[in-house]
Protein backbone atom coordinates (compact mmCIF):
# COMPACT_ATOMS: atom_id res chain seq x y z
CA UNK A 1 0.00 0.00 0.00
CA UNK A 2 1.65 3.36 -1.03
CA UNK A 3 2.06 5.71 2.11
CA UNK A 4 -0.46 8.33 0.20
CA UNK A 5 -2.93 6.20 1.15
CA UNK A 6 -2.39 5.81 4.74
CA UNK A 7 -4.36 8.51 6.62
CA UNK A 8 -2.85 11.27 8.06
CA UNK A 9 -4.31 10.75 11.64
CA UNK A 10 -2.88 7.38 11.60
CA UNK A 11 0.56 8.48 10.80
CA UNK A 12 0.85 11.41 13.85
CA UNK A 13 -1.01 9.00 15.81
CA UNK A 14 2.33 6.46 15.67
CA UNK A 15 5.33 8.89 14.88
CA UNK A 16 6.66 8.28 18.71
CA UNK A 17 7.30 12.61 18.47
CA UNK A 18 4.63 14.48 20.29
CA UNK A 19 2.77 16.65 18.10
CA UNK A 20 0.61 19.49 18.78
CA UNK A 21 -1.23 22.18 16.44
CA UNK A 22 -1.80 25.94 17.76
CA UNK A 23 -4.25 28.38 16.29
CA UNK A 24 -3.40 31.61 15.37
CA UNK A 25 -3.95 32.65 19.21
CA UNK A 26 -2.14 29.76 20.26
CA UNK A 27 -4.85 27.95 21.58
CA UNK A 28 -4.28 23.84 21.31
CA UNK A 29 -6.53 22.78 18.38
CA UNK A 30 -5.72 19.03 18.78
CA UNK A 31 -2.38 16.60 19.88
CA UNK A 32 -1.15 13.41 19.24
CA UNK A 33 -1.18 10.14 21.53
CA UNK A 34 2.82 10.60 21.93
CA UNK A 35 1.95 13.86 23.67
CA UNK A 36 -0.83 12.93 25.79
CA UNK A 37 1.67 9.93 27.06
CA UNK A 38 5.07 11.95 27.40
CA UNK A 39 3.31 14.96 29.47
CA UNK A 40 0.51 12.67 31.45
CA UNK A 41 -1.82 14.60 30.19
CA UNK A 42 -5.63 14.13 28.30
CA UNK A 43 -7.00 15.65 25.23
CA UNK A 44 -9.92 16.77 27.82
CA UNK A 45 -7.36 18.84 29.27
CA UNK A 46 -5.66 19.93 26.16
CA UNK A 47 -7.69 20.44 23.74
CA UNK A 48 -8.98 24.54 23.41
CA UNK A 49 -6.60 25.21 26.37
CA UNK A 50 -3.98 28.03 25.68
CA UNK A 51 -0.73 26.93 25.44
CA UNK A 52 0.43 28.86 28.31
CA UNK A 53 -2.58 27.99 30.55
CA UNK A 54 -1.55 24.07 29.50
CA UNK A 55 -1.40 22.01 32.45
CA UNK A 56 -0.75 24.58 35.60
CA UNK A 57 1.13 26.95 33.60
CA UNK A 58 3.45 24.80 32.84
CA UNK A 59 4.19 25.41 29.45
CA UNK A 60 4.74 28.91 30.32
CA UNK A 61 8.20 28.84 29.70
CA UNK A 62 10.10 31.85 28.66
CA UNK A 63 12.38 29.97 25.66
CA UNK A 64 8.94 29.11 24.35
CA UNK A 65 7.45 31.63 24.48
CA UNK A 66 10.61 33.39 22.43
CA UNK A 67 9.87 30.58 20.09
CA UNK A 68 6.91 31.24 19.43
CA UNK A 69 5.86 34.90 19.94
CA UNK A 70 9.67 36.10 18.11
CA UNK A 71 10.63 33.24 15.93
CA UNK A 72 7.82 31.43 14.63
CA UNK A 73 5.61 34.74 13.60
CA UNK A 74 8.77 35.96 10.88
CA UNK A 75 9.67 32.21 9.38
CA UNK A 76 7.94 29.34 8.02
CA UNK A 77 9.38 27.00 10.05
CA UNK A 78 12.17 26.03 12.95
CA UNK A 79 13.85 23.15 13.79
CA UNK A 80 15.89 22.21 16.52
CA UNK A 81 14.64 24.62 19.42
CA UNK A 82 16.17 23.54 22.30
CA UNK A 83 13.62 24.06 25.58
CA UNK A 84 15.14 23.07 28.54
CA UNK A 85 12.41 22.70 31.71
CA UNK A 86 11.65 21.74 35.23
CA UNK A 87 7.98 20.35 34.31
CA UNK A 88 5.79 19.93 37.38
CA UNK A 89 4.35 16.75 36.31
CA UNK A 90 7.20 14.66 34.82
CA UNK A 91 10.43 17.00 35.62
CA UNK A 92 13.31 18.26 34.42
CA UNK A 93 13.59 18.12 30.84
CA UNK A 94 14.88 19.04 28.14
CA UNK A 95 13.02 19.01 24.79
CA UNK A 96 13.83 19.53 21.43
CA UNK A 97 10.96 21.67 19.05
CA UNK A 98 10.94 21.58 15.78
CA UNK A 99 7.51 24.36 14.36
CA UNK A 100 5.97 24.82 10.96
CA UNK A 101 3.63 26.99 10.06
CA UNK A 102 0.70 24.90 8.51
CA UNK A 103 -1.85 26.82 6.02
CA UNK A 104 -5.56 25.20 4.58
CA UNK A 105 -6.64 26.53 1.41
CA UNK A 106 -7.80 29.91 1.92
CA UNK A 107 -7.11 30.35 5.30
CA UNK A 108 -4.69 33.18 5.85
CA UNK A 109 -4.13 32.78 9.18
CA UNK A 110 -2.97 29.09 9.51
CA UNK A 111 -1.59 27.01 12.21
CA UNK A 112 1.34 26.06 14.00
CA UNK A 113 2.83 22.18 14.00
CA UNK A 114 4.74 21.60 17.47
CA UNK A 115 7.03 18.50 17.13
CA UNK A 116 8.55 18.09 20.56
CA UNK A 117 11.12 15.57 21.17
CA UNK A 118 12.12 14.65 24.77
CA UNK A 119 15.81 14.26 24.23
CA UNK A 120 16.54 14.51 28.42
CA UNK A 121 18.31 11.33 28.13
CA UNK A 122 20.52 12.00 24.94
CA UNK A 123 21.25 14.75 26.58
CA UNK A 124 21.95 13.43 29.92
CA UNK A 125 24.28 11.36 28.79
CA UNK A 126 26.02 13.59 26.54
CA UNK A 127 26.91 15.84 29.65
CA UNK A 128 27.92 12.38 31.24
CA UNK A 129 30.23 11.89 28.48
CA UNK A 130 31.50 14.90 28.61
CA UNK A 131 32.14 15.03 32.68
CA UNK A 132 34.26 11.79 31.93
CA UNK A 133 36.26 12.90 29.08
CA UNK A 134 37.11 15.98 31.29
CA UNK A 135 38.02 13.81 34.42
CA UNK A 136 39.94 11.08 32.37
CA UNK A 137 41.74 14.37 30.47
CA UNK A 138 42.35 15.51 33.88
CA UNK A 139 43.47 12.14 35.35
CA UNK A 140 45.94 12.25 31.88
CA UNK A 141 47.28 15.68 32.51
CA UNK A 142 48.54 14.49 35.62
CA UNK A 143 50.53 11.64 34.16
CA UNK A 144 54.08 12.94 34.23
CA UNK A 145 55.56 11.02 31.41
CA UNK A 146 54.64 12.49 27.76
CA UNK A 147 52.04 10.44 25.72
CA UNK A 148 50.16 10.62 22.57
CA UNK A 149 47.48 8.75 21.70
CA UNK A 150 47.51 7.52 17.74
CA UNK A 151 45.17 6.26 15.10
CA UNK A 152 45.52 3.55 12.64
CA UNK A 153 47.10 5.42 10.21
CA UNK A 154 49.58 6.48 13.02
CA UNK A 155 48.28 10.34 13.08
CA UNK A 156 47.94 12.24 16.39
CA UNK A 157 44.29 11.93 18.10
CA UNK A 158 45.53 13.78 21.37
CA UNK A 159 48.68 14.37 23.25
CA UNK A 160 48.54 15.33 27.06
CA UNK A 161 49.96 18.30 28.58
CA UNK A 162 53.15 16.62 29.76
CA UNK A 163 53.67 16.01 26.22
CA UNK A 164 52.60 19.62 25.13
CA UNK A 165 54.71 21.59 27.78
CA UNK A 166 58.10 19.08 26.98
CA UNK A 167 58.02 19.37 23.61
CA UNK A 168 56.63 23.35 23.62
CA UNK A 169 53.90 22.43 21.52
CA UNK A 170 50.36 23.14 21.12
CA UNK A 171 47.20 20.76 20.55
CA UNK A 172 46.67 22.37 16.92
CA UNK A 173 50.41 21.78 16.05
CA UNK A 174 49.76 18.31 17.24
CA UNK A 175 46.96 16.46 15.82
CA UNK A 176 46.13 15.12 12.93
CA UNK A 177 50.43 14.84 12.59
CA UNK A 178 52.43 11.75 12.15
CA UNK A 179 54.80 11.86 15.23
CA UNK A 180 57.95 11.37 12.64
CA UNK A 181 56.99 15.04 11.69
CA UNK A 182 56.79 16.45 15.76
CA UNK A 183 59.33 19.03 15.99
CA UNK A 184 63.06 18.86 14.05
CA UNK A 185 61.80 15.29 13.19
CA UNK A 186 63.82 13.25 16.18
CA UNK A 187 61.55 10.74 16.25
CA UNK A 188 62.16 10.22 12.12
CA UNK A 189 63.89 6.79 12.70
CA UNK A 190 63.45 4.57 10.26
CA UNK A 191 63.75 1.43 12.83
CA UNK A 192 60.73 3.03 15.36
CA UNK A 193 58.72 3.35 12.21
CA UNK A 194 59.09 0.09 11.56
CA UNK A 195 58.54 -1.55 15.04
CA UNK A 196 55.43 1.27 15.37
CA UNK A 197 53.71 -0.19 12.07
CA UNK A 198 53.58 -3.49 13.93
CA UNK A 199 52.00 -2.24 17.22
CA UNK A 200 47.83 -2.31 15.71
CA UNK A 201 48.09 -5.01 13.07
CA UNK A 202 50.01 -7.43 15.14
CA UNK A 203 49.74 -6.51 18.74
CA UNK A 204 53.26 -5.94 19.39
CA UNK A 205 54.01 -3.74 21.80
CA UNK A 206 56.87 -1.07 21.49
CA UNK A 207 59.37 -1.51 24.93
CA UNK A 208 62.21 0.19 25.85
CA UNK A 209 62.79 2.17 22.24
CA UNK A 210 65.96 4.61 22.78
CA UNK A 211 66.49 7.53 21.49
CA UNK A 212 69.29 9.90 22.28
CA UNK A 213 68.94 13.45 20.42
CA UNK A 214 69.17 17.31 20.61
CA UNK A 215 65.82 18.61 21.57
CA UNK A 216 65.06 22.27 20.85
CA UNK A 217 64.89 24.23 24.82
CA UNK A 218 65.54 20.63 26.13
CA UNK A 219 69.02 20.14 25.17
CA UNK A 220 70.38 16.23 24.65
CA UNK A 221 67.85 13.98 25.96
CA UNK A 222 67.63 10.19 26.12
CA UNK A 223 63.81 9.01 25.54
CA UNK A 224 62.71 5.81 25.88
CA UNK A 225 59.53 4.84 24.26
CA UNK A 226 57.09 2.64 24.73
CA UNK A 227 53.59 1.70 22.37
CA UNK A 228 51.20 -0.59 23.22
CA UNK A 229 47.54 -1.19 21.45
CA UNK A 230 44.24 0.23 23.22
CA UNK A 231 41.33 -0.80 22.69
CA UNK A 232 37.96 0.04 23.89
CA UNK A 233 34.97 -1.85 24.70
CA UNK A 234 32.66 -2.37 22.00
CA UNK A 235 34.50 -0.44 19.66
CA UNK A 236 36.49 -2.39 17.06
CA UNK A 237 38.30 0.47 16.40
CA UNK A 238 42.30 0.54 18.01
CA UNK A 239 44.69 3.49 18.87
CA UNK A 240 48.12 3.37 19.80
CA UNK A 241 49.43 5.04 23.24
CA UNK A 242 53.03 6.12 23.03
CA UNK A 243 54.78 7.01 26.12
CA UNK A 244 57.56 8.44 25.85
CA UNK A 245 59.64 8.43 29.17
CA UNK A 246 63.03 10.71 30.04
CA UNK A 247 65.80 8.47 30.85
CA UNK A 248 68.35 11.33 30.67
CA UNK A 249 69.28 11.70 34.54
CA UNK A 250 69.45 7.97 34.74
CA UNK A 251 71.06 7.34 31.35
CA UNK A 252 73.48 10.01 32.75
CA UNK A 253 73.90 7.80 36.08
CA UNK A 254 74.56 4.77 34.55
CA UNK A 255 77.41 6.23 32.20
CA UNK A 256 79.15 7.87 35.01
CA UNK A 257 78.92 4.62 37.35
CA UNK A 258 79.93 2.52 34.22
CA UNK A 259 83.11 5.23 33.77
CA UNK A 260 84.10 4.69 37.56
CA UNK A 261 83.99 1.18 37.53
CA UNK A 262 86.23 1.43 33.95
CA UNK A 263 88.56 3.93 35.69
CA UNK A 264 88.73 1.19 38.82
CA UNK A 265 89.34 -1.79 36.56
CA UNK A 266 91.77 0.53 34.73
CA UNK A 267 93.61 1.01 38.19
CA UNK A 268 93.37 -2.47 39.10
CA UNK A 269 94.42 -4.10 36.45
CA UNK A 270 97.53 -1.64 36.34
CA UNK A 271 98.49 -2.27 40.03
CA UNK A 272 98.06 -6.16 39.16
CA UNK A 273 100.80 -5.50 35.84
CA UNK A 274 102.90 -3.87 39.03
CA UNK A 275 102.28 -7.34 40.52
CA UNK A 276 103.20 -9.37 37.55
CA UNK A 277 105.86 -7.22 36.76
CA UNK A 278 107.26 -7.91 40.13
CA UNK A 279 106.98 -11.46 40.20
CA UNK A 280 109.11 -11.34 36.79
CA UNK A 281 112.06 -9.17 38.04
CA UNK A 282 112.03 -12.22 40.44
CA UNK A 283 112.11 -14.89 38.44
CA UNK A 284 115.56 -13.14 37.01
CA UNK A 285 117.19 -13.77 40.03
CA UNK A 286 115.34 -16.66 41.48
CA UNK A 287 116.80 -20.32 41.67
CA UNK A 288 115.15 -22.11 38.37
CA UNK A 289 113.64 -24.18 40.36
CA UNK A 290 110.99 -21.90 41.77
CA UNK A 291 110.54 -20.16 38.25
CA UNK A 292 107.11 -22.78 37.29
CA UNK A 293 105.54 -21.42 40.70
CA UNK A 294 105.99 -18.42 39.91
CA UNK A 295 105.21 -18.12 36.28
CA UNK A 296 101.91 -20.05 37.24
CA UNK A 297 101.67 -17.00 39.97
CA UNK A 298 101.77 -14.56 37.24
CA UNK A 299 98.75 -16.82 34.54
CA UNK A 300 96.90 -16.34 37.65
CA UNK A 301 96.77 -13.72 38.23
CA UNK A 302 96.30 -12.46 34.74
CA UNK A 303 93.57 -14.95 34.94
CA UNK A 304 92.17 -12.47 37.72
CA UNK A 305 92.47 -9.48 35.45
CA UNK A 306 90.49 -10.98 32.63
CA UNK A 307 87.78 -12.32 34.47
CA UNK A 308 87.17 -8.71 35.21
CA UNK A 309 86.59 -7.77 31.38
CA UNK A 310 84.83 -10.81 31.19
CA UNK A 311 82.58 -10.27 33.89
CA UNK A 312 81.41 -6.80 32.86
CA UNK A 313 81.20 -7.70 29.48
CA UNK A 314 78.69 -10.75 30.47
CA UNK A 315 76.90 -8.37 32.73
CA UNK A 316 73.16 -7.89 33.01
CA UNK A 317 72.80 -6.01 35.67
CA UNK A 318 72.99 -7.42 39.24
CA UNK A 319 73.84 -11.05 37.72
CA UNK A 320 76.20 -12.44 35.24
CA UNK A 321 75.20 -14.21 32.62
CA UNK A 322 76.38 -17.88 32.92
CA UNK A 323 76.09 -18.75 29.09
CA UNK A 324 78.18 -15.66 27.84
CA UNK A 325 80.34 -15.60 30.92
CA UNK A 326 81.92 -19.47 29.70
CA UNK A 327 82.00 -18.33 26.50
CA UNK A 328 83.92 -15.25 26.85
CA UNK A 329 86.07 -17.42 29.53
CA UNK A 330 86.70 -20.01 26.61
CA UNK A 331 87.87 -17.76 24.08
CA UNK A 332 90.35 -15.56 25.92
CA UNK A 333 91.47 -18.79 27.07
CA UNK A 334 92.11 -19.89 23.90
CA UNK A 335 93.51 -16.56 22.58
CA UNK A 336 96.01 -16.48 25.32
CA UNK A 337 96.84 -20.36 26.07
CA UNK A 338 96.37 -21.81 22.86
CA UNK A 339 96.61 -19.32 19.47
CA UNK A 340 94.64 -19.66 16.04
CA UNK A 341 97.25 -22.59 14.93
CA UNK A 342 95.84 -24.94 18.12
CA UNK A 343 94.57 -28.18 17.44
CA UNK A 344 92.56 -27.67 21.00
CA UNK A 345 89.18 -26.68 20.86
CA UNK A 346 86.79 -25.54 23.58
CA UNK A 347 83.20 -25.21 23.28
CA UNK A 348 80.40 -24.18 25.59
CA UNK A 349 77.15 -25.63 26.41
CA UNK A 350 75.36 -24.11 28.85
CA UNK A 351 71.36 -23.23 29.56
CA UNK A 352 70.96 -19.85 30.13
CA UNK A 353 71.56 -19.47 33.40
CA UNK A 354 72.46 -16.29 35.75
CA UNK A 355 74.91 -15.64 38.55
CA UNK A 356 75.94 -13.42 41.74
CA UNK A 357 79.02 -11.50 40.67
CA UNK A 358 80.14 -12.04 44.19
CA UNK A 359 80.55 -15.35 43.22
CA UNK A 360 81.57 -15.34 39.64
CA UNK A 361 85.38 -14.62 40.15
CA UNK A 362 85.74 -18.11 42.04
CA UNK A 363 82.97 -19.98 39.27
CA UNK A 364 85.70 -18.21 36.78
CA UNK A 365 88.74 -18.88 38.28
CA UNK A 366 87.72 -22.64 38.92
CA UNK A 367 86.66 -22.91 35.44
CA UNK A 368 89.93 -21.38 33.97
CA UNK A 369 91.84 -23.73 36.70
CA UNK A 370 90.09 -26.70 34.94
CA UNK A 371 90.18 -25.78 31.74
CA UNK A 372 94.28 -25.00 32.21
CA UNK A 373 94.74 -28.16 33.20
CA UNK A 374 93.01 -30.03 30.50
CA UNK A 375 94.81 -27.73 28.13
CA UNK A 376 98.27 -28.24 29.75
CA UNK A 377 97.93 -32.12 30.73
CA UNK A 378 95.42 -33.84 28.15
CA UNK A 379 96.65 -33.60 24.72
CA UNK A 380 100.47 -34.84 24.23
CA UNK A 381 99.86 -34.65 21.07
CA UNK A 382 98.39 -30.89 20.67
CA UNK A 383 94.99 -31.96 19.10
CA UNK A 384 91.83 -32.67 21.25
CA UNK A 385 88.08 -30.57 22.40
CA UNK A 386 87.33 -29.51 25.23
CA UNK A 387 83.70 -28.76 26.34
CA UNK A 388 82.53 -26.13 29.46
CA UNK A 389 79.11 -26.90 29.96
CA UNK A 390 77.07 -25.76 32.81
CA UNK A 391 72.61 -26.64 33.79
CA UNK A 392 70.75 -26.54 36.31
CA UNK A 393 69.68 -30.46 38.02
CA UNK A 394 67.23 -29.31 41.10
CA UNK A 395 68.37 -27.00 43.05
CA UNK A 396 71.81 -27.12 41.88
CA UNK A 397 74.14 -26.36 39.69
CA UNK A 398 76.32 -29.07 37.60
CA UNK A 399 79.48 -27.74 35.92
CA UNK A 400 81.51 -29.95 33.64
CA UNK A 401 84.68 -29.50 32.09
CA UNK A 402 85.07 -32.42 29.88
CA UNK A 403 88.11 -33.29 27.57
CA UNK A 404 88.74 -35.95 25.45
CA UNK A 405 92.27 -36.46 26.02
CA UNK A 406 94.36 -39.53 27.60
CA UNK A 407 92.23 -39.27 30.77
CA UNK A 408 93.42 -38.93 34.45
CA UNK A 409 96.05 -41.36 34.94
CA UNK A 410 98.69 -39.84 33.20
CA UNK A 411 98.06 -36.73 34.96
CA UNK A 412 98.11 -38.35 38.52
CA UNK A 413 102.03 -38.46 38.32
CA UNK A 414 101.70 -34.56 38.77
CA UNK A 415 104.07 -32.44 39.62
CA UNK A 416 104.29 -30.24 42.67
CA UNK A 417 102.98 -26.95 40.88
CA UNK A 418 100.24 -29.27 39.10
CA UNK A 419 99.11 -30.73 42.26
CA UNK A 420 99.12 -27.07 43.61
CA UNK A 421 96.44 -26.41 40.73
CA UNK A 422 93.85 -29.26 42.12
CA UNK A 423 94.34 -27.64 45.75
CA UNK A 424 93.08 -24.74 44.16
CA UNK A 425 90.31 -26.60 42.69
CA UNK A 426 89.50 -27.77 45.80
CA UNK A 427 89.85 -24.15 47.43
CA UNK A 428 87.51 -22.61 44.89
CA UNK A 429 84.70 -25.75 45.08
CA UNK A 430 84.60 -25.09 48.90
CA UNK A 431 84.51 -21.24 48.54
CA UNK A 432 81.35 -22.51 46.40
CA UNK A 433 79.67 -24.65 48.72
CA UNK A 434 80.12 -27.56 46.21
CA UNK A 435 81.25 -31.08 45.58
CA UNK A 436 83.48 -32.09 43.30
CA UNK A 437 83.36 -35.98 41.34
CA UNK A 438 85.64 -36.93 38.42
CA UNK A 439 84.77 -39.49 35.80
CA UNK A 440 87.62 -40.92 33.41
CA UNK A 441 88.86 -44.04 31.68
CA UNK A 442 92.06 -43.96 30.28
CA UNK A 443 91.81 -43.00 26.79
CA UNK A 444 88.99 -41.53 26.71
CA UNK A 445 89.62 -38.14 28.32
CA UNK A 446 88.65 -36.62 31.98
CA UNK A 447 85.24 -35.48 33.19
CA UNK A 448 85.05 -33.08 36.30
CA UNK A 449 81.62 -32.62 37.60
CA UNK A 450 81.02 -29.89 40.32
CA UNK A 451 77.61 -29.63 42.15
CA UNK A 452 77.30 -26.08 43.54
CA UNK A 453 74.32 -25.65 45.60
CA UNK A 454 71.78 -22.71 44.71
CA UNK A 455 74.40 -20.50 43.29
CA UNK A 456 73.07 -19.95 39.63
CA UNK A 457 69.36 -18.69 39.34
CA UNK A 458 67.33 -19.42 36.28
CA UNK A 459 66.83 -16.37 33.52
CA UNK A 460 63.76 -15.60 34.29
CA UNK A 461 64.33 -15.11 37.87
CA UNK A 462 64.32 -11.86 39.23
CA UNK A 463 66.65 -12.49 42.40
CA UNK A 464 69.99 -14.11 42.66
CA UNK A 465 69.56 -17.57 45.36
CA UNK A 466 72.06 -17.13 47.87
CA UNK A 467 74.39 -20.10 48.53
CA UNK B 1 117.94 -6.32 17.17
CA UNK B 2 115.42 -3.49 16.87
CA UNK B 3 114.66 -0.39 18.21
CA UNK B 4 111.31 -0.32 20.49
CA UNK B 5 109.40 2.71 21.31
CA UNK B 6 108.22 1.90 24.88
CA UNK B 7 105.22 4.69 25.52
CA UNK B 8 103.72 3.97 29.09
CA UNK B 9 102.73 6.79 31.77
CA UNK B 10 103.23 4.15 34.61
CA UNK B 11 107.18 4.44 35.44
CA UNK B 12 107.34 1.17 37.17
CA UNK B 13 105.41 -0.80 34.71
CA UNK B 14 107.45 1.25 31.60
CA UNK B 15 110.67 0.56 33.40
CA UNK B 16 110.10 -3.41 33.69
CA UNK B 17 108.60 -3.42 30.03
CA UNK B 18 111.74 -1.67 28.86
CA UNK B 19 114.21 -3.80 30.89
CA UNK B 20 112.43 -7.14 29.64
CA UNK B 21 112.71 -6.34 26.01
CA UNK B 22 116.12 -5.34 26.53
CA UNK B 23 117.76 -8.56 27.88
CA UNK B 24 115.92 -9.86 24.40
CA UNK B 25 118.73 -7.86 22.90
CA UNK B 26 116.28 -5.10 21.49
CA UNK B 27 117.19 -1.41 21.81
CA UNK B 28 114.84 1.17 23.49
CA UNK B 29 113.29 4.54 23.62
CA UNK B 30 111.20 5.34 26.52
CA UNK B 31 108.32 8.36 26.52
CA UNK B 32 105.70 9.00 29.30
CA UNK B 33 103.03 10.24 26.90
CA UNK B 34 101.74 11.12 22.81
CA UNK B 35 104.04 14.45 22.90
CA UNK B 36 107.33 13.06 24.08
CA UNK B 37 107.00 10.07 22.07
CA UNK B 38 106.55 12.22 18.99
CA UNK B 39 109.23 13.95 19.47
CA UNK B 40 111.14 10.51 18.79
CA UNK B 41 109.56 9.51 15.81
CA UNK B 42 109.83 13.33 14.56
CA UNK B 43 113.67 12.44 14.70
CA UNK B 44 116.17 10.91 12.23
CA UNK B 45 116.33 7.91 15.05
CA UNK B 46 115.23 4.77 12.91
CA UNK B 47 112.20 3.02 15.28
CA UNK B 48 111.40 -0.81 14.04
CA UNK B 49 108.58 -0.82 16.51
CA UNK B 50 106.04 1.50 18.67
CA UNK B 51 104.80 -0.37 22.02
CA UNK B 52 102.21 1.73 23.34
CA UNK B 53 99.48 2.08 26.31
CA UNK B 54 96.32 3.46 25.03
CA UNK B 55 95.41 5.43 28.58
CA UNK B 56 97.86 7.79 28.66
CA UNK B 57 97.71 10.36 31.26
CA UNK B 58 94.29 12.16 30.87
CA UNK B 59 94.27 11.01 27.43
CA UNK B 60 91.58 8.08 27.36
CA UNK B 61 92.67 6.85 23.71
CA UNK B 62 96.10 8.49 23.80
CA UNK B 63 97.82 5.70 22.39
CA UNK B 64 95.51 5.25 19.43
CA UNK B 65 96.33 8.90 18.39
CA UNK B 66 99.77 8.32 19.10
CA UNK B 67 99.61 5.67 16.76
CA UNK B 68 97.65 6.92 14.22
CA UNK B 69 100.16 10.11 13.73
CA UNK B 70 103.50 8.05 14.32
CA UNK B 71 102.34 5.83 10.98
CA UNK B 72 101.30 8.91 9.33
CA UNK B 73 104.97 9.83 9.75
CA UNK B 74 106.83 6.39 9.71
CA UNK B 75 104.21 4.26 7.61
CA UNK B 76 106.25 1.21 7.95
CA UNK B 77 106.04 1.34 11.82
CA UNK B 78 104.60 -1.50 13.54
CA UNK B 79 102.66 -1.00 16.45
CA UNK B 80 101.54 -2.61 19.76
CA UNK B 81 98.67 -1.92 21.97
CA UNK B 82 98.20 -2.46 25.18
CA UNK B 83 95.66 -1.64 27.94
CA UNK B 84 94.20 -2.33 31.39
CA UNK B 85 90.67 -1.08 30.45
CA UNK B 86 88.03 -3.56 29.29
CA UNK B 87 88.86 -3.99 25.36
CA UNK B 88 85.45 -3.37 23.51
CA UNK B 89 84.75 -3.80 19.47
CA UNK B 90 84.29 -0.19 19.76
CA UNK B 91 87.86 0.44 21.29
CA UNK B 92 89.19 -2.27 18.53
CA UNK B 93 87.61 -0.07 16.20
CA UNK B 94 89.75 2.57 16.54
CA UNK B 95 93.01 0.38 16.08
CA UNK B 96 94.91 1.03 13.05
CA UNK B 97 95.23 -1.89 10.48
CA UNK B 98 97.49 -4.21 10.90
CA UNK B 99 98.34 -3.60 14.36
CA UNK B 100 98.38 -6.04 17.46
CA UNK B 101 97.34 -5.88 20.97
CA UNK B 102 98.54 -7.25 24.12
CA UNK B 103 96.21 -7.48 27.21
CA UNK B 104 97.10 -6.03 30.49
CA UNK B 105 98.91 -7.34 33.04
CA UNK B 106 100.99 -9.32 30.60
CA UNK B 107 103.46 -11.39 31.70
CA UNK B 108 107.38 -11.38 30.57
CA UNK B 109 106.27 -14.38 28.14
CA UNK B 110 103.27 -13.06 26.96
CA UNK B 111 105.17 -10.04 25.92
CA UNK B 112 108.27 -11.46 24.48
CA UNK B 113 105.81 -13.73 22.55
CA UNK B 114 103.75 -10.44 21.24
CA UNK B 115 106.45 -8.41 20.36
CA UNK B 116 108.44 -11.62 18.44
CA UNK B 117 105.17 -11.74 16.67
CA UNK B 118 105.00 -7.93 15.89
CA UNK B 119 108.59 -7.98 14.62
CA UNK B 120 107.98 -10.88 12.38
CA UNK B 121 105.37 -9.57 10.80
Amino acid sequence: MPVSDIAASDIVETVPSALIILDRNLNITSANRAFYQTFRTSAAETEGCHIYALGNRQWDIPALRTLLESVIPHRASVEGFEVEHDFPTIGQRTMLVNARKIFRPGDHDGFILLAIEDVSEERAARKESNRNWLLTKSIVDTIRDPFVVLENDMTIVTANKAFLTIFGSTEAETRGRRVSELGQHQWDVPALRHLMEKVLPENKPIENFEIEDDFPSLGRRVFNLNARKISQPGNHAHRMLLVFEDITGRKQRERDAQTLTNEISHRIKNNLQIVVGLIAYEIKWTHPVCIPGLKAMQARIGAIAQLYDVISQSSRGRTVAVDAYLREIAKTMSESLLGKQSGIGIAVKAEPLEIDPDRAVPFGLLVNELATNAIKHAFPDGTGHIVLSVEQIGDQIELVVADDGIGMKDKLVAKIPEKRGSDYVAIFVRQLGGTITTASAEGSGTIIKIRLPLLLVSSGGAEPLAA
Amino acid sequence: MAVILVVEDDVFIREIAEVMIQDWGHEILSASDVNEALLHLRSSRPIDALFTDIYLKADIHGGCDLANQAIALRPDLRVLYTTANCVTDKLRGLFADGTHFLRKPYTEDQLQGSIEHLLAA
